[in-house]
């Protein structure tokens, strides 16, 4: 091999590097940065690392950037966000936690907040100091940041599932509005899957969608996995028989095979594929539709999930805001959530959204966004039904657990593929002690 | 290397010398000595560590021996994850050698643009897995799957596959996609394996007048052994560690049809963080494994030796 390196230079010219100012180019040049980078670490603007969900609608990111530029310039405080992949989120939450080192602020989902509660920050302060400035917090928010007697997070909103469905097919078997009880909907389910407009609710391993459509109806049937204790496990009762068997007969009756495969976003393409007549979803659908099917924004509505004879339920994606006990930026992570949330900044992202979320400060109950559109008022209603995995137990560890092994889903998946009532729910019964009796 | 040293033990200059030069050489290695320690030692033996205790994300945890491999046992979800895991690998390997020896004879056969063709034949191995299996996930939509499209348009079936959808589908359909994406491995090593079997076998093999199974039989098989063993316990390894195709294909379901070491490991530990039990789901075969491993090195330093 030649001893020195060649490097394209001009034509007919070409110029040599030796391998002596190759190493030591490369060399000062690492140096360099590294000092460079190490000046602006210690001397520069204090910054505060944000990492969260890549939002399936881009522009609620794009309006998160914009703010994160005005709140440096307006406070000096450089802010980065760092947008990553939902699924990702708890291998890298995982990974700062142990390390001890990573982002200032996580996302945390749902649970999260009680998941990693040793590892967060006390940001009462700041919830507080919202709480008291816009009209308190719903109920279901101090449920998922309030951990023991002190806030581990600062609820960012919820992805607000609701029924998403097609108002002509329905009106075409006599359903001028979507039924407001579960057996009405079985009803109408049957109806509309004989005309070759079946509904599908997500059956597979859909983590959103999926645990979304099922807590809600295993709830309503008045079933539970566990007591209020949180403890005790409490699957196996005649409420949850009659919930299975509900959920069997709709899958037979009304519903699309396909839904034992669904992932999260399954349901969306069926939708817009007019291959599906009802489904449980964000409002994503919706606004899917202005670009990909502007023809059925018309005859696309919303309702609440029915109601069954415990009343209604819903269980909608919960995301929090923490701040990580080794951040060495605390004070401005804390501030800076705590601005995000005020009414300026989080009417501007909510609004953008159009229903993706819904603030859980009852200030944003009357914000300007569900006036925008008629279709949305449902989306505005819907905190106020939220519980949580685990419910009527606090959210916990093991009721976490319990939703990322699909417990509940799977218990009526399995009824869906022929497992009789009392067998699936014995299924059910010992993988929840199995997680419970960890506890 | 190491029996160059002990050959020249009597020359005194020649032992200074290469007492240097052992100096050197061990100098030269230990940057890699250092990150195998470092990238691999250190992470297993801490996994290991892990797995003894009841750690959960954010907290130390408490020693707790063998306990979480226990509760394992107990453990129904686990039990169907095990079964599940043997399905997936037995299944896979058997039709990836099957296959494979299929494709590496006639590859090994003479016809116009053969190194094209093998070239080409590479490429499902050369594919990043995640962007292959995306593409499958597609193939498999309960909507949209172009193979349910074409089945249905030839008559062959009347009514869609649930392909991801049904237990006993979905197992199929992450078994068919980790055949396609392993089989140019096979196909390739035992291809050289051919390459390397004297024609003159063959010949002579003619010249007696066997036939050509018979040839198969008793040269080409033979042979081929050797490549055969590695090959095979190569693939049981990454088979049983496999985690993207099932992760992106169904992330372990319908009702955990799916689910495997890998991906149960992912879900306990990292998504509900429970990370002391993760670690005991993803070294609870460790001991199967590494007795698959040293049979691995066995066999090779026996090739080596002849």
């Amino acid at each position: 091999m030649s001893k020195q390196t060649r490097v394209p230079g001009s034509a007919g010219s070409p110029r040599r590097l030796s391998r002596r100012t190759f190493l030591g180019v490369t060399a000062g040049t690492t140096v360099a940065l590294s000092l460079g980078t190490f000046i602006r670490s210690g001397l520069g603007a204090p910054r505060v690392n944000v990492l969260t969900w890549s939002n399936t609608l881009n522009v609620m990111d794009d309006v998160l950037r914009e703010q994160a530029r005005e709140y440096t310039k307006a406070k000096g405080v450089e802010v980065q966000f760092e947008f990553i992949n939902q699924t990702d989120l708890p291998a890298k939450t995982a990974a700062a936690v142990e390390s001890g080192a990573g982002p200032d602020v996580i996302t945390l989902w749902s649970d999260g907040p009680h998941l990693h509660a040793n590892a967060l920050a006390d940001i009462g302060d700041v919830a507080e100091r919202l709480g008291k400035e816009l009209k308190g917090w719903t109920n279901i928010a101090q449920d998922i940041a309030i951990v023991g007697k002190s806030w581990k997070a600062v609820p960012w909103g919820i992805i607000p599932i609701c029924i998403t469905y097609r108002s002509d097919w329905l009106k075409e078997v006599g359903y001028p509005r979507f039924p407001d009880t579960f057996d009405e909907m079985l009803v109408m389910a049957k109806k509309l899957k004989d005309k070759g407009h079946p509904v599908g609710f997500a059956l597979g391993r859909a983590i959103g969608d999926g645990n979304q459509s099922h807590y809600p109806m295993l709830w309503a049937f008045g079933g539970a996995e566990v007591r209020k204790d949180g403890k005790t496990v409490a699957i196996n009762s005649p409420e949850t028989a009659r919930a299975v068997d509900y959920r069997r007969k709709l899958y037979q009756d009304g519903e699309t095979a396909d839904v034992l495969s669904w992932d999260d976003s399954s349901n969306n393409r069926a939708f817009l594929a007019e291959a599906v007549s009802v489904t449980g979803n964000a409002a994503s659908i919706y606004w899917a539709e202005k670009k990909n099917a502007p023809q059925l924004r018309d005859v696309t509505e919303h309702a609440l999930w029915p109601t069954g004879p415990a009343g209604r339920f819903g269980y909608s994606t919960a995301i929090s805001l923490g701040v990580f006990k080794f951040s060495k930026v605390q004070k401005e992570a804390k501030e800076f959530i705590g601005w995000l949330l005020q009414p300026k900044q989080y009417s501007a992202w909510m609004g953008i959204g159009e229903g993706m979320m819904a603030g859980l400060l009852n200030f944003y109950e009357d914000d300007p966004v569900w006036k925008k559109d008629p279709k949305l008022e449902v989306v505005r209603q819907i905190p106020k039904y939220v519980r949580m995995p685990g419910y009527p137990g606090p959210p916990s560890r093991p009721a976490a657990e319990a939703m990322v092994k699909y417990v509940v889903v799977n218990l009526f998946a399995r009824a869906c593929t022929g497992t009789a009532t009392a067998e699936a729910i014995r299924v059910a019964e010992n993988e929840l002690k199995e997680i419970y009796g960890k506890a | 290397m190491a029996t160059g040293l002990v050959a020249w033990p009597a020359a005194g200059r020649r032992r200074r010398r290469l007492t240097h030069e052992a100096l050197t050489g061990y100098g030269l290695v230990s940057p890699s000595l250092f990150l195998l320690l470092v990238l691999l030692a250190y992470p297993f033996a801490l996994a290991v560590w892990i797995s003894l205790t009841d750690r959960v994300l954010g907290e130390p945890g408490r020693f707790v021996g063998l306990g979480n491999f226990g509760k394992l046992v107990g453990d129904p979800l686990f039990r169907q994850t095990v079964w599940n895991s043997f399905v997936y690998t037995l299944s896979t390997v058997c039709l990836k050698l099957a296959l494979g020896l299929v494709l590496a004879l006639l590859l090994n056969q003479e016809f116009p643009f053969r190194n094209g063709v093998r070239a080409i034949l590479l490429l499902p191995w050369i594919v990043p897995t995640s962007l292959s299996v995306l593409t499958w996930l597609w193939m498999f939509d309960s909507l949209f799957s172009v193979i349910n499209w074409v089945l249905l348009g030839l008559g062959v079936i009347s009514r869609k596959i649930p392909w991801l959808g049904d237990p006993v589908w979905a197992m199929a359909s992450v078994c068919i996609v980790n055949v396609w994406r392993g089989l140019p491995f096979f196909a390739v090593s035992l291809l050289a394996g051919l390459m390397a079997i004297p024609r003159h076998l063959y010949e002579s093999a003619d010249v007696d007048g066997a036939p050509a199974l018979r040839q198969f039989w008793h040269i080409t098989l033979p042979l081929l052994q050797p490549v055969i063993a590695v090959v095979v316990l190569f693939s049981t390894i990454w088979t049983f560690a496999d985690f993207q195709i099932v992760y992106i294909l169904t992330h372990g379901g319908p009702v955990n049809a799916t689910q495997i070491f890998a991906t149960m490991a992912y879900d306990v530990a990292l998504v509900a963080g429970r990370i002391g039990e993760g670690s005991a789901i993803a070294l609870f075969l460790f001991p199967f494994l590494l007795i698959v491993i040293l049979l691995l090195l066995r066999r090779l330093r026996a090739e080596e030796g002849t």
